[in-house]
């Protein structure tokens, strides 16, 4: 079947013992649509009793003020971007990319903690391993100004072994051409997140680019997989939820912000229909996920 | 105040919403994460792998294309075992399986993007009027052996599928320019783009050349005046024209646009026929003249994706092709200037739908029907009585299918299916396969299939225009001997306008065949190996009274393999080997009297086993060189052979030809990319001859500069 999910572990909140004073959340959502939905949802059951939640669905509603609350959880860049230049409070940043996490840390002085949404690159090139060992060439198509920390992906990866193929997009209008040279001499195409290439405008024939040339796409969410990518890695909302949920009761007992972290649970999905076409011979994604939490021994 | 900070802090949000499309590339969030894409790779797009496919498979990708430097689609096929490519004309290829066949090659199924372009109202596939060039296809799969379960009729020996480039897969600008030796002028300009919801491509081309070389000494070291010497009239020239569009609106429907169209002029007839001071009557009927053919296609195409990966494909396509000729000609000796006027019109429709359906998630049913109308009309005149012979007439056929993929366990995968089909005459047939592919490791796969396709007779055979002749001799006794040729003069094929050959039956192919396939990680290497057994029955042959019937039995016995190996240094290596035994009841047929099947040498006793080369084999070798530079060479070979149909002078000796192709690359040139390329077949001259032996094939050269921007 084209879709496997990792196995996800949801931890065990309620066993954490309660004794510290009663807590009052903000959490302020980027937008009402569902993935936002779901982590507040989420959020809440895995919270103990005595943690009082406010949902805000629009970050602009947030006043920066407000005197009934300890902790702000935003939840997303949206409302990361927006609170933290509001605010005072304390602010756990839910759902944004590390490279997101720095910028705003630099701009205004508060109490900022974070749970990112990317993978570490040391996980995501322990997968790699684990699910093409054989395949070294890896090319990253990125923009010019990208902020994600391609300069650490490149230094990781020659690291372990490999020989990457970084390509600046010189401009949208030569997104296929920059793309067939970054394929040239690779074996497989790393998408890192970069709206200016991997968008819903572009990712189907990006798809068909890479399929011609019988290169696969790691991808890095469900959605990539459904397409056409050969597996991702990546956290869904719940995962994302549970980790805060365990970030905000250490706040409750400790009033003290806890590291920004990476993702702790996440889920490899593997689309073995691709696999088989492109005659790969690739484990399922229960088996990856065991043999990446070895690999890299548990969360980092 | 900068012009930035007059903005509400609370609008900049909604401006970034709202320019989600098309952020700064910096924006990162969880957007990227979060976005909803397409199905891109569906159950259409996705290719069978070679280990799970039922029947043996030869895939020509891309980059052999270009590396076998071939400038025409029929030359490729010299890339898979045990494949028979020739000429009857410079320009008139056939490509057969199992041997040599006559020059209308019968048994193959060829199709471009699922559409199908073998006519059997003429019987053939006109490869010099496809509207496509080498440079527009993406992918060539070869089924080899009998596959009518999934690809219709007329598949007894095997399938050709074209797979042309994506409308999307050709964007920007590209022209290319091609000139070298025999008259090889080509130019091609390509133009296309890719979009959010619509793509398109578009190639228009012109190609020429002067076909085989002159035969100037004789051929095979027969000695004597051998009257082929200087007979090759075989230019062509060939102006077309393709688009494909891919519009696909929303995450579930995807249209398919093509249209075509190709305008080729080909130097055709014989001079040999001519009176000559030793031979003063002669008559020609089909003296040096051109042929034009106008052809053309439009084929629309529907893809819905269903819920749960389930599929329904629907197609539509029309073809025709237009051909016309015009030639003077000698009866017995005497030059008429006449002219023999004659045209062929051909036209075919057909719709198909198929729907894709997985019933588990180790089970996958494909079945579908399709419905195909074609109509010919031909005529000619001649410039005696009755002066306008014609013939036009109309076939409908249909045939629904079913094909079943069940993944029974990870290492068993049971393939089967059929096609029943009641054919343009009428016929009724039900073609089955069945297919059991063990992977006994995931890298080793062994493959048992038997199977049973029927090929429907051509116009040819069915309505052979005897009835002309019978006419013409009973009106001119005196010039029954010229009548014998006038009757179906020049190079177009216009049949008797009633069945001349009223109780054909299709003929019948049983295949059985034991493949292995495997994979040498350790070694880059993979290994594609199968024995066959293919029984030919019904089997259909000119009789001694003129009428085509059924009765020729054949047992084809091989052995096929295909290495490739992968070098250290970006070397790859393509080898391919087949070898082949072939025997049927010609001698049976011969000794009660069938002159169809006499040897044309003493030395052969069955005309079908020296038709069959015993061992065939290419080699391709590819290295790109510093970063740039790039090349190939390539090796043919065929053992001797008598072609079926031929007489003595025609027997193709051992066949030797080694082609190189070395390219470079300008890429830091700005926005603008180019390739110069320099190919030069039969390197080292081994001039040998084709399936007539005045097709002399001698060295040639051609050099190719592209621009891309």
């Amino acid at each position: 079947m084209r879709v496997l999910l990792g196995a996800i572990c949801l931890l065990c909140l309620a066993e954490l013992s309660w004794a510290a004073e009663a807590l009052r959340v903000s959490v302020v959502l980027s937008d009402s649509n569902a993935p936002y939905q779901t982590f507040a949802k989420s959020f809440q059951q895995n919270l103990p009793a005595g943690i009082h939640v406010h949902v805000l669905e629009r970050p602009e509603d947030f006043s920066g003020d407000a005197q009934d609350t300890d902790l702000v959880v935003t939840v997303g860049v949206k409302a990361a971007e927006l609170v933290s230049a509001n605010t005072r409070l304390p602010i756990l940043a839910a759902m944004i990319p590390s490279s997101k996490y720095a910028e705003l840390s630099e701009k205004h002085a508060r109490p900022l903690s974070a749970i990112f949404i990317d993978q570490p690159w040391a996980r995501q090139i322990s997968l790699l391993q684990a699910a093409l060992p054989g395949h070294h060439k890896v090319s990253v198509l990125h923009s010019s100004d990208t902020r994600t920390d391609i300069t650490g992906l490149r230094k990781k990866l020659t690291e372990r072994g490999y020989k990457p193929v970084f390509k600046a997009l010189r401009s949208n209008a030569t997104l296929y051409a920059d793309l067939e040279e970054a394929m040239e001499n690779s074996d497989v195409l790393f998408a890192i997140p970069d709206n200016a290439i991997y968008n819903s405008g572009n990712i189907r024939n990006i798809l068909l680019s890479t399929y011609r040339r019988r290169i696969p796409l790691i991808g890095l969410s469900q959605a990539y997989v459904n397409a056409g990518a050969l597996y991702a890695i990546f956290s869904t909302p719940e995962q994302l939820a549970a980790q805060s949920s365990k970030a905000a009761v250490a706040f409750a007992k400790s009033a003290k912000l806890s590291e920004p972290q990476y993702p702790e649970l996440y889920t490899i999905a593997v689309n073995q229909e691709v696999a088989r076409t492109l005659g790969l011979n690739i484990s399922s994604a229960e088996l990856l996920h065991m043999q990446v939490e070895q690999a890299s021994g548990g969360t980092r | 105040m900068s012009f930035r900070n007059i903005w509400p802090m609370s609008a900049l949000p909604l401006i970034l919403l709202a320019c989600h499309g098309a952020r700064a590339a910096d924006n990162t969030s969880e957007l990227d994460y979060y976005q909803d894409f397409p199905v891109v790779l569906s159950a259409s797009r996705l290719y069978q792998p070679q280990s799970e496919a039922p029947n043996a498979m030869t895939v020509i990708d891309r980059k052999m294309i270009v590396a076998s430097g071939f400038r025409t689609i029929p030359d490729l096929f010299k890339l898979v075992p045990g494949m028979y490519v020739s000429y009857y004309k410079g320009s008139q290829a056939f490509v057969s399986y199992h041997g040599a066949t006559d020059q209308y090659a019968r048994r193959m199924q060829v199709m471009i993007d699922g559409r199908s372009v073998y006519l059997p109202p003429v019987s053939m596939v006109s490869w010099a009027n496809l509207p496509i060039t080498v440079d527009d296809i993406e992918r060539i799969e070869v089924i080899r052996g009998p596959s009518a379960a999934s690809h219709g009729a007329n598949s007894t020996q095997g399938v050709i599928s074209i797979i042309t480039r994506d409308a999307g897969a050709a964007t920007g600008r590209r022209v290319s320019v091609t000139r070298g030796s025999k008259g090889i002028n080509d130019v091609s300009a390509r133009f296309g783009s890719a979009g959010e919801k619509f793509d398109y491509r578009m190639t228009l081309a012109y190609t020429a050349d002067n076909g085989y070389d002159d035969l100037t000494t004789n051929p095979n070291n027969i000695s004597g005046g051998v009257s082929l010497l200087n007979n090759s009239h075989d230019s062509n020239q060939a102006r077309l024209l393709n688009y494909r569009a891919d519009y696909h609106p929303n995450s579930a429907d995807r249209f398919d646009l093509q249209f075509g169209f190709n305008h080729d002029v080909q130097g055709v007839g014989f001079n040999d026929r001519n009176p000559s001071p030793i031979f003063p009557t002669l008559t020609n009927a089909n003296t040096l003249h051109d042929l034009f053919s106008n052809s053309g296609f439009l084929q629309l195409g529907w893809i819905r994706l269903l819920e749960n990966n389930a599929e329904l494909n629907v197609r539509y396509s029309h073809l025709r092709q237009d051909q016309h000729e015009s030639l003077s000609y000698f009866e017995s000796g005497t030059f008429v200037p006449g002219p023999i006027l004659q045209y062929l019109k051909t036209a075919r429709d057909e719709v198909e739908a198929q729907h894709t359906l997985p019933l588990s998630v180790s089970n996958r049913l494909v079945y579908g029907a399709a419905y195909r109308a074609d109509h010919i009309n031909a005529q000619g005149s001649i410039p005696l009585a009755p002066p306008v012979y014609a013939s036009s007439f109309n076939t409908n056929e249909y045939r629904v299918f079913a094909h079943d993929e069940w993944r029974i366990t990870p290492q068993l995968l049971l393939n089967t299916g059929a096609m029943f089909e009641r054919n343009g005459m009428g016929h009724e047939r039900t073609s089955p396969r069945v297919a059991l592919n063990f992977h006994f490791t995931p890298r080793h796969t062994l493959r048992m299939g038997t199977s049973v396709a029927y090929r429907t007779p051509s116009l040819v055979e069915e309505r052979y225009p005897i009835d002309r002749y019978l006419a013409l001799r009973a009106l001119y006794p005196a010039r029954a001997s010229a009548m014998r040729l006038l009757y179906l003069p020049g190079a177009l094929f216009v049949s008797s306008k009633s069945v001349t050959s009223p109780n054909l039956r299709p003929e019948k192919m049983v295949s059985q065949e034991i493949g292995y396939l495997g994979e040498f990680p350790d070694w880059a290497t993979s290994l594609d190996l199968r024995v066959f057994r293919d029984q030919l029955n019904d089997g259909i042959y000119i009789a001694s009274t003129n009428v085509f019937t059924n009765g020729m039995s054949a047992v084809y016995n091989g052995l096929e393999t295909t290495l490739k190996h992968s070098f250290d240094k970006g070397g790859e290596l393509t080898v391919n080997f087949a070898h082949e035994l072939a025997s049927s009841n010609g001698p049976a047929l011969l000794a009660s009297g069938q002159r169809t099947f006499r040897p044309a040498r003493p030395e052969i006793a069955d005309i079908l086993s020296g038709s069959t080369p015993r061992n065939s084999a290419s080699l391709l070798y590819s290295q790109r060189v510093a970063d740039t530079f790039s090349f190939s060479t390539a090796y043919y070979y065929q053992d001797s052979m008598q072609p079926f149909d031929r007489g003595f002078l025609d027997y193709q000796p051992i066949q030797r030809r080694v082609d190189v192709r070395i390219a470079k690359e300008f890429r830091d040139t700005g926005s603008i990319k180019g390739e110069v390329a320099l190919v030069v077949q039969n390197l080292f001259d081994q001039g040998y001859t084709e399936y007539i032996a005045n097709n002399l094939f001698n060295r040639r050269g051609y050099v190719t500069l592209t621009v891309n921007w």
